[in-house]
């Protein structure tokens, strides 16, 4: 665990970059300090492994205060990532990822083994480990970043801003990743970004820092999404939080309706009964294997011939559909929202129809998360899911 | 305190000092003065020559690539060439003209600077370049309103360099009779006799050092936007205050030929 | 062309290959005086560049020595040292010293200066102390530069140290020093052939050197990288 209490530096021309921090980072979690230019996220981050030393205040990891330790023996146990890697150019990947190893006296032979366990926890191939940084890609250089920092096992890792270099579609991959490797090595991670988006998806806990460097709201993704504490944080998260928000819940507490659901086999016929008796103006129909095909509505029955089967008929696309036991409601609703029935199909992880879910019945069950209950335990599939699209 | 004055009195050093002071101010207007204006004509010739050679060689050389590192070799060979050598091999053909002094140093000042004129040239970051096409300037004006104002810092560098190496090597022409104040070091080591070394080393020092501030405010007054003081100038100016120092003898520019892929 | 056919003839005889005044002779002692200022100048301006360069303090008055220095007539050092401490190598070490010292710490510096801080800051946030820092990142990244500022310097000395016959030392100076005193026009073109081929060789050295100690990583450097 790592504690702020009372952090402050102020510089000596005057300028404050960190006003009287309290914070509480819990172990094996993610802590986003997140925040526009000039609130100081960067100096709070460098001041936990003291690359900057704070002029008040006390921070203390697992109780002991990071004074009472040398500054270098200090940094080499915590691991350290930051904007655009900061690779040495001279240096290839392997020794690269050795080199916290290397300064703990590891022997050559066993930082080297290291190296590659890490290049492969990463998502690299060995081969690249021979390779010097300026002949691997954008988001290459980043995974290795983050391996050098996880080279010694730290049980700390503080990311400063590492993904803002890079393209969007690469930075999803290295944000899935870094989840990945989260929930597998549970380490404390303090992770610095100005982008809301970013914070909310790696975030188990998320600080806004405003501009002076004072604290505006400590919350978990979702609470800062559901009640930011005042109108900079609600300006910062952006006004389209309450459908962001969506993302906290999970799609399988959704009543799906399975009586819309016809097969290909069926009449015209019959279909336009069933659509009768059930007063629906859109039905499913699905394949042998219970695989979505298209809609077709209630106009389009009564206007077909009544012996013709259902599927000699044209219908009308799915859409995309979201799935049951993973997807959030974010997906579900924007799946109804792009279905030209207004009806989202959900289904199995199989690919097989359960079930379909129109934007009425959507609007009901998201007008009951809105309220103050707490969302079911936190969803990180469908957090991950619903934020990168 | 007086006892340290009274030490300082007696050091061979200080001794000498205040010989070379006596001495320069007695023999200021001959031969000091003469030789001093002599020496500023002598370096300036061959730093105005070297420059206007510079110039289009380095031009050519950006132009047509393939002619760079022939060029580079060149002049870092000439850049070897013992100045002496230079001097006495010269002495049949210009005697004991002006010439004898100036075309080696010329030389000299050319090797240092065209590397720095094509470095400057082709730091011209593309987007500038582009421009500058896009609203339709023509190769020669885009040269002179742009390209060459972009470079002029770097070029300016070389020029700081070349002309503190070529004031204080003037000096050694003396040994063929033609070297401004190197005549007051030759004499000296004639007559056996400190105070004129004294005087043509330091005259020569604040020679060197009055062009150097020359240069600096020339540039200052000819790149107004890339002064200290201008902010988003700020990191141009470091660069070019980077190369200026680094500057020091013709380079090659980038990877060396032979470490090439 | 019979200036050539001259040099070439002068070269040819014997005579000037052999005994204290020949060629081998001659060379050997421009390569000791030249030599052994660089390795001074080399001891001296290194360290000092490292350390202005890693500690950023003291930089303006390391350049500003190295202008002035850069500002010296080198022959006029020579001479005063000379009318100080009479004839020998020294007051040759002494000028060649002054001539190569700025070049070398002012790459120096410049290298270690010039080293991306946010690789500065990588190395210190993963624990390095100062000294690793100086030596693991630092000094890697500006050996190219520190290599160009002694080839510059060497290429300088060896040029110069031609003067060392004006005041009656050896070296290949002589053959030019002489050659005029003589009248002898090969010979002086044989001496200022042999100096610059000794300087084409030193440059060749260094291409070696710089194979040999500037880290693979570094010779292709990445696009668009700032040199």
């Amino acid at each position: 665990m790592i504690t702020f209490e009372g952090v402050t530096k102020q510089y000596p021309d005057g300028t404050v970059a960190v006003d009287d921090l309290h914070l509480t980072v819990p172990t094996g979690n993610t802590t986003v300090l997140v925040g526009s230019s000039g609130s100081g996220k960067t100096t709070a981050l460098r001041m936990i492994n003291r690359m900057v030393e704070p002029t008040g205040g006390r921070i203390t990891i697992d109780g002991q205060d990071v004074r009472g330790q040398d500054p270098p023996v200090l940094r080499r146990s915590i691991g350290y990532v930051i904007q655009q890697a900061g690779l040495f150019p001279h240096r290839t990947v392997a020794d690269n990822i050795a080199t916290v190893p290397r300064l703990l006296g590891w022997s050559k032979s066993r930082a080297r083994t290291r190296a590659h366990e890490l290049l492969e926890l990463v998502g690299l191939e060995p081969e690249h480990a021979r390779r010097y940084p300026h002949q691997l890609s954008g988001g290459q250089q980043q995974r290795v970043g983050v391996a050098r920092a996880l080279a010694a096992d730290p049980p700390v890792l503080l990311m400063d801003e590492p993904f803002s270099a890079v393209d969007p579609v690469v930075r999803a991959g290295l944000q899935d990743e870094l989840l990945r490797l989260q929930a597998e090595l549970h380490k404390t991670i303090v992770f610095v970004t100005h982008d809301i988006d970013e914070a909310v998806k790696l975030g188990d806990s998320i600080a806004v820092l405003r501009p002076g460097g004072r604290l505006a709201q400590v919350a978990t993704p979702e609470r800062l999404l559901a009640e930011p504490a005042d109108d900079f944080v609600e300006s910062f998260v952006g006004y389209d939080r309450g459908v962001r928000r969506l993302s906290f819940f999970p799609a399988r507490h959704l009543r799906l309706r399975t009586d819309v659901i016809v097969t290909a086999d069926q009449t015209a016929g019959e279909a336009g009964a069933l659509a009768r008796r059930l007063g629906e103006p859109w039905l499913l129909v699905v394949d042998a294997g219970r695989r979505p095909l298209g809609w077709v509505s209630a106009d389009a029955l009564d206007a077909a011939e009544g012996r013709r089967r259902l599927d000699s008929l044209e219908l009308v696309g799915y859409g995309h559909v979201f799935t049951v036991s993973t997807d959030s409601l974010r997906a579900a609703l924007d799946a109804a929202v792009l279905s030209p029935a207004g009806r989202a199909v959900g289904v199995a992880d199989d690919g097989t129809v359960r079930g379909a879910v129109a934007q009425t019945e959507l609007g009901a069950a998201i007008w009951s998360v809105g309220g103050d209950d707490e969302p079911p335990a936190r969803d990180r599939a469908a957090a991950a899911g619903g934020a990168h699209e | 305190m007086s006892e340290a004055a009274a030490g300082a009195a007696d050091h061979p050093l200080w001794g000498w000092a205040v010989e070379s002071w006596t001495w320069g101010w007695a023999n200021l207007d001959d031969p000091v003065g003469p030789l001093l204006g002599e020496h500023l004509l002598l370096s300036l010739a061959s730093i105005a020559i070297g420059l206007a050679a510079a110039v289009p060689l380095g031009l050519l050389s950006v132009r047509y690539r393939f002619l760079y590192p022939p060029v580079l070799t060149g002049v870092n060979t000439l850049y070897a060439v013992p100045s002496l050598a230079l001097f006495f091999l010269l002495l049949p053909y210009t005697a004991f003209s002006p010439w004898t002094a100036i075309l080696p140093l010329a030389l000299y000042t050319l090797a240092i600077l065209v590397p720095n004129v094509v470095d400057g040239l082709t730091q011209v970051p593309d987007h500038v370049r582009q421009a500058a096409v896009a609203m339709g300037f023509g190769p020669l004006r885009r040269l002179l309103l742009v390209e060459l104002p972009v470079a002029l810092p770097v070029i300016i560098a070389g020029l700081r360099v070349a002309s503190v190496a070529t004031i204080s090597m003037v000096s050694v022409a003396s040994l063929v009779g033609l070297g401004g104040l190197g005549g007051l070091i030759t004499d000296g080591f004639n007559r056996d006799f400190a105070a004129p070394v004294v005087v043509g080393i330091v005259l020569s020092v604040l020679l060197a050092f009055a062009a150097d501030g020359g240069l600096v405010l020339l540039q200052r007054a000819l790149t107004p936007w890339a002064r200290r003081d201008a902010r988003p100038g700020r990191r141009r100016r470091r660069a070019a205050d980077r190369a200026a120092r680094a500057a020091t003898a013709p380079r090659p520019a980038g990877p060396q030929p032979e470490e090439s892929p | 062309m019979n200036v050539v056919a001259a040099v070439a003839e002068w070269f040819a005889q014997p005579e000037h290959w052999q005994g204290s005044a020949g060629i081998p002779a001659r060379l050997a002692e421009h390569v000791y005086y030249s030599g052994l200022a660089l390795a001074l100048s080399a001891l001296l301006a290194v360290p000092l560049g490292l350390l202005t360069g890693h500690t950023g303090r003291g930089g303006f008055l390391a350049i500003s020595l190295a202008n002035f220095a850069r500002a010296l007539p080198t022959i006029g050092v020579l001479t005063l040292v000379v009318l100080g401490l009479g004839l020998g190598v020294v007051p040759v070490l002494v000028a060649l010293v002054a001539l190569a010292v700025p070049p070398i710490l002012v790459n120096t510096y410049e290298g270690v200066r010039g080293v991306d801080p946010r690789l500065k800051d990588a190395a210190q946030g993963m624990g390095m102390r100062g000294g690793e820092v100086l030596w693991r990142v630092e000094v890697p990244l500006a050996m190219p530069l520190i290599l160009l500022g002694l080839r510059t310097a060497a290429i300088q000395v060896v040029a110069t140290a031609t003067i060392a016959a004006y005041v009656g030392i050896g070296g290949l100076g002589r053959f030019i020093v002489d050659g005029q005193r003589q009248q002898l026009i090969e010979q002086i073109l044989g001496g200022a052939v042999l100096v610059v081929a000794l300087a084409l060789a030193v440059t060749a050295l260094f291409a070696l050197l710089r194979r040999l100690v500037v880290a693979r990583g570094l010779r292709v450097p990445p696009a668009g990288a700032a040199r």
